[in-house]
């Protein structure tokens, strides 16, 4: 048996799944200052009445770091950037504890500037004066040699209590992304590792001795031992896992959207030929972006308890939420209130729907159901804008090939599955505005906690290999070696996913060398004094998101335990 | 995070599955290590720096532009048709607002594309600023364009295209043509008998560095410009002017081409030559985008960077600035030719030679000194690939009595002629006799 827990900003979801079939599901409040108990709740919902010793897999998905993050409850980390020419290293400057240390690589990865020890002492002097006991440390370039890395994470040795190496986070290029998520990674760090232990001694009490996966924002998972390595990875994890749940309950190989509605934002998500698409290079957090691979989720600030406002007979929606909408005892009319105006939907008390809207209308001297009317257009208008500029944005993506400019299919999706609170109340206005088939899974409540219990690991590899210099270097490995001329992109391919393969088994993950995609295979020929010398050879591999069974629909009446007070939303 | 000051579009094109040969400098290669210092530098996380894909010229695009003999097919690939259409999605983001700058960062190059093309002359098949162009004034109109050509090498395919046009301003900086292909490029080579001036030559002598270039653009470009006051401006930014650059002498740096761009301000910028992939082409291209952007470039440094070392000879320097004084005369007090004329026609023979193909062609052009528009103008092409082929083209407001000597021409049988091509910008018509 599988169980799935998603712990999102108002709500943790859960859920417990034998095989494909769901045995029970639960909701409950996020307390945010105690995540354990709400943790607790749900396990205490879906698994009375059964053998938790036949739990063998507990996916969670949580909101852990993301809050930190967002709210500042972070660690202090020195950040040590090794910069050199180009774009001024100053730019990515985060945190109270960043330095800057002269030194340098170009981009074949060649020291061009030898690393200043004096300015490094001085640096790591600074920090431990002010306690600092988390690091970051991050190189331009240090994917392709991390040699500088390497030398001030020894100097650092035991005056670290943890380092995040910029190297070992992603093979992936990008400077400014590398120095955010190493120091985002340290920052959560001491957090996670604490609500790790307070989680295990937790699971034990409720005698569940299953394997512990933490969610990414990718939609896969990691084991918790590997999280306590990079923490960062799991922010996000939330819309992946609806995303991961749609995968499992209305699987399908077409162009599909995804609409998540909640009470204050509304996610959209892509699926292209039924494979949710992800972020090119990473999610950004707290206005900076990442290297951590994500599923692109676009998130507009419209949701059921949007406020309706009135500005110069304009009509607002959103994205300030006051409270929940005043058929439910809010104080000012939102979106849901309007629907209720519009008989759209009988929700809660809709006298005083009706009541708030007829009160805003007068103010500006328009007729309460127009006004109504006027704000489930505008909310319905900003998402079919928003779900067109992102299918634009997506079929107008760089491509690098001739190849695949000639082979382009573009991506035109024709069916939107929505899921979330008021999904039901949208179904119809969305099928008549978007032109679109909409369907409504019937455990769309819990998709969340479904997409976490079912997914599986993921992971990703960057090979790249310069047979002139005799060299290939797989970054997040730790593998800088010599390779002799004759190494080939073949053997390349070979070797990135056997070791892909290799480092999953050793996270307890199994997968077949199937299961591994090759993202990116190039072989250029270097040419130097018009004579070719060797290959410059790039491999991407990565083992996608996928679940591991499709959910079975019969079970899909099953009742969500909401608690005593049963919500809708 | 960073900001630009201005909108910058770049469409990044590196044709990783094309090359002339496995050898040739305009291979794969080319632009893998460029991409890679964007990737790390993190060029397209700057707000308001947005990577687009190119679009792909049609065969109207070309035809509007060039004639093609045999034809389109039989003079350029998939490549070229999306290195083309990499320079129309630049311009249509400048036209459109999408973007307030644009840079088509696109292979293969085509500054020495002429009007007729029989094959590929110094690594170029169709002339990718002359497609822009060309699409430029058939969506927004007959507008006045200076080019501004800074590869290594004169641009002397764009010269051609624009030989006889009064509205489009080339301006070609290069290294003098005594000493490096293509051979031309002289200050007396100065524009057709109707649009005297609008073609200008600066030819720079080798080991001219960043003082030398930056010197030329000051007292030469700029003020023409400021005097031409163009619609638009366009940068042929070849990057083989690099003192690193393996098939050319000159020694111009990343800090000095940016500071070029700095101070052009052009609208639109596009890749043309440029074969120092490592030591060069990652660094310039970052000091361009990041001058168009408006962006700090001044830590944009080549790792072997040496300013004292590259510096011009003192005699150098006093070439370039002898020169530079004489050759604004040229544009602002043009002095005609002596132009060969048979009848009201003014006539030009010529051979060109295809260097990458190793074709030589027979050329002799005929334009008309008509009163009421630019004048139709009639061109014989020969080569021993495709025989006797004959190029049309009536200006864009071309007069009815041009108008029907062409499509007189253009209907004419048994004339010898084994292709013919009507270039019809009147009437938007740019077909082959069937």
């Amino acid at each position: 048996m599988r169980i799935g827990i998603d712990i999102g900003g108002t709500h943790t979801d859960g859920v417990l799944i034998d095989g494909d079939r769901l045995i029970a599901a639960a909701k409950t409040p996020t307390f945010s200052d105690n995540l354990l108990e709400s943790i607790s709740q749900v396990l205490r919902s879906i698994l009375s009445g059964q053998d938790p010793g036949k739990v063998s897999t507990i996916n969670l998905s949580t909101t852990l770091n993301t809050n930190a993050i967002v709210t500042g409850r972070i660690e202090k980390v020195g950040v040590l950037v090794v910069g050199g020419p180009g774009i001024a290293p100053e730019t990515y400057r985060i945190g109270e504890h960043f330095h800057l240390i002269p030194g340098s690589l170009d981009h074949l990865g060649t020291e061009t500037t030898p690393l200043d020890m004096d300015r490094l002492q001085a640096a790591v002097a600074d920090c431990a004066g002010k306690g600092v006991k988390s690091f970051a440390v991050v190189g331009k370039f240090s994917p392709r040699n991390p040699s500088q890395e390497n030398t001030i994470r020894e100097h650092l040795g035991n005056r670290a209590d943890f380092v995040s190496s910029g190297h070992l986070l992603s093979g992936q290029l990008n400077f400014g992304r590398r120095i955010h998520t190493a120091y985002y990674n340290s920052a959560v760090w001491r957090a996670f590792r604490a609500f790790s232990t307070a989680l295990q001694e937790s699971l034990l009490k409720f005698n569940i001795r299953a394997d512990v996966n933490i969610l990414k924002a990718d939609g896969g998972t990691m084991p918790l031992l590997r999280a306590l390595e990079s923490p960062v990875v799991s922010i996000f994890s939330g819309p992946a896992a609806s995303v991961m749940g749609i995968l499992a309950m209305e699987p399908t190989d077409s162009d599909i959207l995804m609409l998540d509605i909640g009470g204050t934002t509304t996610d959209i998500a892509l699926f292209a030929a039924g494979q949710p698409l992800l972020e090119r290079e990473g999610i950004s957090i707290d206005g900076r972006p990442t290297l951590v691979r994500a599923i692109h989720v676009e998130s507009i600030g419209i949701g059921g308890d949007s406020l309706i406002q009135v500005e110069q007979g304009v009509v607002l929606v959103g994205p300030q939420r006051l409270g929940p909408c005043m058929a439910r005892g809010g104080s000012a009319p939102t979106l849901m209130d309007a629907l209720n105006v519009l008989e759209l939907v009988e929700f809660g008390n809709s006298r005083n729907s009706i009541m708030g809207i007829e009160e805003l209308a007068n103010r500006h001297g328009i007729p309460g159901r127009q006004l109504a009317r006027d704000v489930v257009d505008t909310a319905i208008n900003a998402i079919s804008t928003r779900i067109d500029s992102l299918i634009t944005q997506v079929n107008s993506k760089p491509v690098y090939t001739i190849q695949e400019i000639l082979e382009d299919r573009p991506i035109t999706p024709s069916k939107l599955i929505v899921i979330g609170g008021p999904a039901v109340v949208f179904r119809e206005l969305l099928q008549t505005s978007l032109g679109m088939e909409v369907v409504i899974p019937p455990l769309h409540g819990v998709a969340n906690a479904i997409g976490a219990a079912l997914t599986r690991s993921t992971a990703q590899l960057v090979l790249t290999a310069d047979t002139a210099r005799g060299k290939v270097s797989i970054p997040r490995l730790e593998i800088f070696r010599s390779v002799p001329r004759s190494y080939t992109l073949e053997t390349a391919i070979n070797e990135a996913k056997s070791l892909l393969i290799g480092d999953l088994e050793q996270a307890g993950v199994r997968i077949s060398a199937e299961e591994v995609q090759i993202t990116q295979a190039d072989s250029f020929n270097i040419v130097e004094d018009f004579y070719t010398t060797g290959r410059n050879i790039r491999v991407v591999a990565q083992v996608q998101p996928a679940v591991t069974v499709l959910l079975d629909k019969v079970n899909a009446g099953i009742r969500i335990d909401s608690g005593p007070e049963r919500q809708l939303l | 995070m960073l900001k630009a000051k201005s909108s910058l579009g770049v469409i990044f094109f590196p044709a990783y599955d094309w090359a002339i040969s496995e050898t040739h400098p305009e291979r794969e290669e080319r632009l893998l290590y460029t991409q890679d210092q964007f990737r790390e530098e993190g060029l397209f996380d700057i707000e308001g720096i947005t990577e687009y894909r190119p679009l792909r010229a049609t065969d109207q695009d070309i035809l509007r532009t060039h004639f093609c003999f045999p034809s389109v097919d039989g003079i350029c690939t998939e490549s070229h048709r999306i290195s083309a259409g990499g320079a129309i999605q630049a311009a249509r983001l400048v036209l459109e607002r999408e973007t307030q700058h644009a840079f088509a960062l696109v292979r293969p190059p085509g500054h020495h594309a002429m009007k007729v093309v029989q094959g590929n002359r110094g690594f170029c098949n169709i002339n990718i600023e002359a497609v822009m162009v060309e699409w430029i004034r058939e969506h927004y109109g007959q507008k006045r364009i200076a080019i501004v050509d800074t590869d290594c090498h004169h641009g002397d395919g764009t010269q051609d295209v624009y030989w006889h046009d009064p509205d489009v301003l080339f301006i070609s900086l290069h290294q003098d043509g005594r000493t490096l292909y293509p051979g031309s490029g002289f200050p007396n080579e100065n524009g057709g008998p109707r649009a005297l001036g609008r073609t200008m030559n600066i030819p720079l002598p080798p080991n001219t560095s960043d003082e030398g270039y930056l010197h030329a653009l000051e007292q030469v470009v700029l003020p023409i410009l400021a005097d031409f006051k163009p619609d638009l401006v366009i940068n042929s930014a070849g990057q083989d002017n690099h003192y690193s650059d393996p098939i050319t002498n000159m020694c111009f740096s990343a800090q000095g081409y940016a500071r070029l761009n700095e101070m052009l301000k052009p609208d639109i910028a596009v890749l043309e030559g440029g074969y120092s992939i490592k030591g060069a082409l990652p660094y310039v291209n970052l000091g361009i985008c990041l001058a168009m952007a408006g962006c700090d470039y001044s830590a944009v440094l080549e790792p072997d960077f040496n300013p004292e070392q590259l510096r011009e000879e003192p005699d150098t320097m006093n070439y370039i600035k002898r020169l530079c004084r004489q050759l604004p005369d040229l544009y602002f007090y043009p002095k005609p030719g002596a132009y060969e004329k048979e009848g009201r026609y003014f006539i030009r023979e010529r051979d060109i030679y295809y260097d990458t193909d190793n074709i030589t062609e027979k050329q002799r052009e005929e334009l008309k000194d008509c009163d009421d528009c630019s004048g139709i103008r009639i061109i014989k092409s020969s080569t021993h690939r495709t025989g006797s082929c004959l190029g049309i083209e009536l200006p864009w407001n071309c007069c009815p009595a041009c108008e029907k000597e062409g499509y007189e021409r253009f209907k004419r049988k048994n004339d010898g002629f084994q292709i013919v091509q009507m270039l019809d910008r009147k009437n938007k018509q740019y077909v082959y006799r069937p």
